[in-house]
């Protein structure tokens, strides 16, 4: 089941496609639980590190991707480990994506029950959702890359105007100082930074839809600039306007930035629901392109037609959606699922890439 | 399994019903398929038994000249041009033909040979022979004249065709400030002509089909040889010759049957009566589908930004067009948006708005009785009435409904307390807002789109809104107008394309047409 020529993106579509899967719950959370290691002003300096981190592991898995032109992970995996561990890998990896996308559209219920909805039903919230979801994958990967084409100008834009509009609390010495404790508490929040860069992952599956693969390494290095530029703005402006001890009181920190100025004079006084609107097209984002992408493994792996793989999937994401009880409950299940990516991506890809060369070296 | 086996047994019933219609159409066929004969007795009585029922043929018998050869004119009362036939078919063969006749070395008493006639007494420039009964009815009811000779066995048919058509007038549907004040008629030869005068037109290719299976109309596809992409032209005839309908009144039917899903609430075929938008769509690269019998021409393929364009953004200079653009674009927003943001505002999230706003507004609903959404669709149901309404109307008396029904009723409806004052602006200015739509079935998409998001918003406040702009958006995405997507140029990114979009760049800086149609010259100017 090779790809079909019509199905191809292009570069800038890969671009956009891996920008939109990184950029999710991080941004509401990551000052919080990055200030929560280090303790101190230093984090936008862990959250680089961060991104230089996710820049090394998007470059590998990329180097993997293209070893094998035209084949997804699902397909390549089995040329190099053999058959029966390349399935496990691949059902790891797909477990993994819906997995995901569950923990995300619970994230989405969450915040948007909180702030926009107090009284909905989770339930309510997650299944119109969840349905437009299935309803622009069933289309396939060139839908998904347009819609994600359509969604990124608007977030980039809506996002540098809302915090800019902060500026007007934000006090330069509650980032200072710079490094006053050193190098050590940097290091602590690394984990915790390169955490919100989950996404090159996706390069996994996304190199075999590129009409022009050999500029995957461009889109992964771009592609995590982007969203690096956007978590350091954000880290800044929420410590800058919160200060240490405030990030840390809050759960959503920067939403509570967006809550605490308002802008007498416009229409609009405060701006958390622009904020939200961006959020939750990103939220969209993640949750499409990783149930398509389980579902794209389910179908290549048991050589199916895809569309029952994706109805199939659906009351499962829900049922994982709904599991946890409550939001510390979701924070844990999110702290696992990073854990199991830092194993899947952090150390898999690179020992694939070895076996590979050595095999291709034999051959 | 019931009504699986009644489902099968319709199929096979329509399958029959479609043969049977087929054999109708050869049998008839093979009937009238009579040749001539030579025998004018045989063949007039051939011809008046086909058609010579009807009232507005003519059959009008004389003598060629005084040779005494019975000769007969058949034609359409109305449809044929009589100052032709009686100046230059009749008077030729009755009284110029005695001279002429005589001098000729072939002539005989008592015959004409048909070289004669058409070379030297019938002074018609377009002249066709046919030799059986089928072509002769066809021609003679669309408005020629046909000359049936005793001793001929072809028939001679004149081109006398006088079409009922109108003068060339402005186009109502689409006016302009600035531009040309020209607009299509209902006939094609006419519509044709319209977009030759435009220059030297070597390129303009007009390629002729007929569809109604029992019509035959006219219908032509008109593209540039050298810049239309040749898979592009391909994909529209193979779709016109698909059409398999009795009969297509009108281009609306046309486009329906070649959309690419008619699902869709979007309109995926433009039509126009301007000369001057399909030349500039001929120009980009498109194709354009006219049909006889109707000033609609079809332009093909759309995408979503073209439905938010006028000519006239090309005609007035770059920066006032490109700011009427971007209003535009407001205007789509506000009339698919409106009415559910305020919704969502008054009903969800009055904190999101400015607290004296939140408090004016919450004021004027003190003692409105209805929940948000019931208050929005009583003013929406009734504005788009009034809009169907003066839609029939004659010109004076629609104007009069304007004021009573948006004036009166909406003035009366807040002092009644059945709506706020302000749900009255955000109606109006929607209502307003859809107006500025340059293509009118755009602007119907937008207005039956915002109930649905009206709905979403009642459910899910702005969330259902979000919601609402991504499935609408999925929607879009996933859809194709012969083969283009239909949201590009927006996506995906391409930065010529995008020159003619939101902004229109001044006219020295786009240089190519657009890449999203595949032309074959892409070059507009260097």
């Amino acid at each position: 089941m090779l790809i079909s020529s019509n199905d191809k993106i292009t570069t800038s579509q890969a671009l956009v496609i891996l920008v939109n899967y990184i950029l999710a719950t991080g941004i509401l959370t990551l000052p919080r639980t990055s200030v929560e290691q280090v303790k101190t002003p230093d984090v936008w300096i862990s959250v680089f590190l961060g991104g230089l981190i996710a820049m090394i592991v998007g470059v590998i898995i990329v180097k993997l991707s293209q070893q094998f032109p035209e084949k997804t992970f699902y397909q390549y995996s089995q040329d190099i480990v053999g058959k029966w561990m390349g399935r496990v890998l691949s059902l790891l990896i797909i477990v993994y994506f819906f997995t995901i996308s569950a923990f995300e559209v619970r994230t989405m219920a969450e915040v948007t029950g909180l702030f926009l909805l107090e009284g909905t039903p989770t339930w309510a919230i997650i299944m119109p959702f969840m349905w437009v979801g299935l309803y622009l994958i069933i289309g396939g990967v060139n839908p998904i890359a347009r819609l994600f084409e359509i969604i990124f100008p608007i977030t980039i834009v809506i996002f540098l105007i809302v915090t800019f509009m902060s500026l007007g609390i934000f006090e330069i010495d509650n980032v200072r100082p710079v490094l006053g404790l050193g190098m050590l508490p940097v290091l602590k929040g690394i984990k915790t930074a390169t955490l919100a860069f989950l996404g090159p992952e996706i390069m996994l599956l996304i190199v075999a839809f590129m009409k022009k693969p050999d500029k995957a390494v461009k889109v992964v290095l771009v592609g995590l600039s982007i969203p690096l530029i956007f978590y350091v703005i954000t880290v800044v402006m929420v410590i800058g306007a919160l200060s240490i001890d405030g990030v840390v009181m809050k759960t959503w920190p920067t939403l509570e930035l967006m809550r605490s100025f308002e802008i007498p004079g416009l229409i609009f006084e405060r701006f958390e629901s622009f904020l939200l609107v961006i959020w939750i097209m990103q939220i969209f984002a993640t949750f499409t392109i990783t149930f398509y992408a389980a579902s794209l493994g389910l179908a290549q792996l048991f050589k199916k037609n895809i569309h029952p793989f994706m109805y199939g999937l659906l009351p499962i994401i829900y049922i994982i959606a709904m599991i946890p009880k409550n939001i510390n409950d979701l924070f844990k299940f999110g702290d696992m699922i990073g854990n199991i990516a830092l194993f899947l991506f952090g150390v898999l890809p690179l020992m694939l890439l070895l076996i590979s060369k050595l095999k291709g070296r034999k051959v | 399994m019931k009504w699986w086996k009644s489902k099968i047994k319709q199929k096979l019933d329509f399958e029959n019903q479609k043969e049977n219609a087929l054999k109708y159409a050869e049998e008839s066929s093979n009937e009238s398929s009579n040749q001539f004969t030579g025998d004018y007795t045989v063949d007039l009585e051939l011809v008046r038994k086909e058609i010579g029922h009807n009232w507005d043929v003519q059959f009008r018998e004389f003598q060629i000249g005084n040779t005494g050869v019975h000769a007969v004119i058949i034609f359409v009362n109305g449809l044929s041009d009589k100052e032709l036939i009686n100046n230059h078919i009749m008077k030729s063969l009755m009284l110029s033909f005695s001279e002429k006749s005589y001098d000729d070395p072939s002539f005989v008493k008592g015959a004409v040979s048909k070289e004669l006639i058409k070379n030297q007494v019938l002074s018609i420039s377009e002249l066709t022979e046919v030799y059986d009964l089928k072509g002769l009815v066809s021609k003679v009811l669309t408005g020629s004249t046909a000359l049936l000779v005793d001793g001929m066995s072809t028939v001679l048919i004149l081109g006398t065709t006088k079409g009922k058509s109108r003068n060339i007038e402005e186009p109502v549907s689409e006016a302009l400030v600035r531009g040309p004040r020209v607009g299509f008629t209902e006939t094609l030869s006419d519509n044709t002509a319209l977009l030759r005068q435009h220059g030297d037109t070597r390129n303009l290719s007009i390629i002729n089909f007929q569809v109604g299976r029992r019509t035959k109309k006219e219908l032509v596809i008109v593209y540039m040889q050298e810049i239309a992409d040749p898979n592009l032209v391909e994909e529209v005839k193979k779709r016109i010759k698909k059409i398999n309908i009795d009969d297509v009144p009108e281009s609306g039917y046309v486009e329906q049957l070649i959309e690419d899903n008619y699902l869709s609430p979007f309109t995926q075929v433009q039509n126009t009566e301007r000369p001057d938008r399909v030349f500039g769509a001929l120009m980009e690269g498109r194709v354009a589908v006219l049909l006889d019998g109707t000033p609609f021409a079809l332009i093909v393929p759309v995408t979503f930004s073209m439905l938010l364009q006028s000519p006239e953004d090309y005609y007035e200079r770059w920066l006032p067009s490109s700011l009427i653009r971007l209003l535009r674009y407001l205007a789509a927003a506000i009339s698919l948006l409106g009415p559910s943001l305020y919704i969502s505002f008054v009903s969800f999230h009055q904190g999101l708005i400015p607290t004296k706003l939140a408090f004016s507004m919450m004021g004027t609903r003190e003692g409105v009785p209805f929940p948000a959404i019931i208050e929005a669709l009583i003013m929406e149901v009734a504005i788009e009435i009034l809009r169907e309404a003066g839609l029939r109307l004659p010109k004076p008396i629609g104007a009069t409904m304007g004021i009573v029904g948006g004036l009166v009723i909406g003035e009366a409806a807040v002092q009644a307390g059945i709506v706020s004052p302000i749900m009255v602006i955000v109606v109006a200015l929607t209502a307003i807002s859809s107006f500025a739509i340059p293509q009118y079935s755009a602007g119907i998409t937008l207005r039956m789109l915002r109930f649905g998001a009206m709905f979403f918003a009642t459910m899910f406040g702005l969330y259902g809104v979000v919601l609402f702009f991504l499935f609408l958006c999925s929607h879009l995405v996933k859809l194709k107008s012969f083969g283009v997507p239909y949201v590009s140029p927006t996506v995906p990114y391409r930065a010529s394309d995008w020159k003619d979009f939101m902004v229109r760049m001044p006219l020295m800086m786009m240089k190519r047409r657009p890449k999203m149609l595949h032309t074959k010259d892409s070059i507009r100017k260097d």
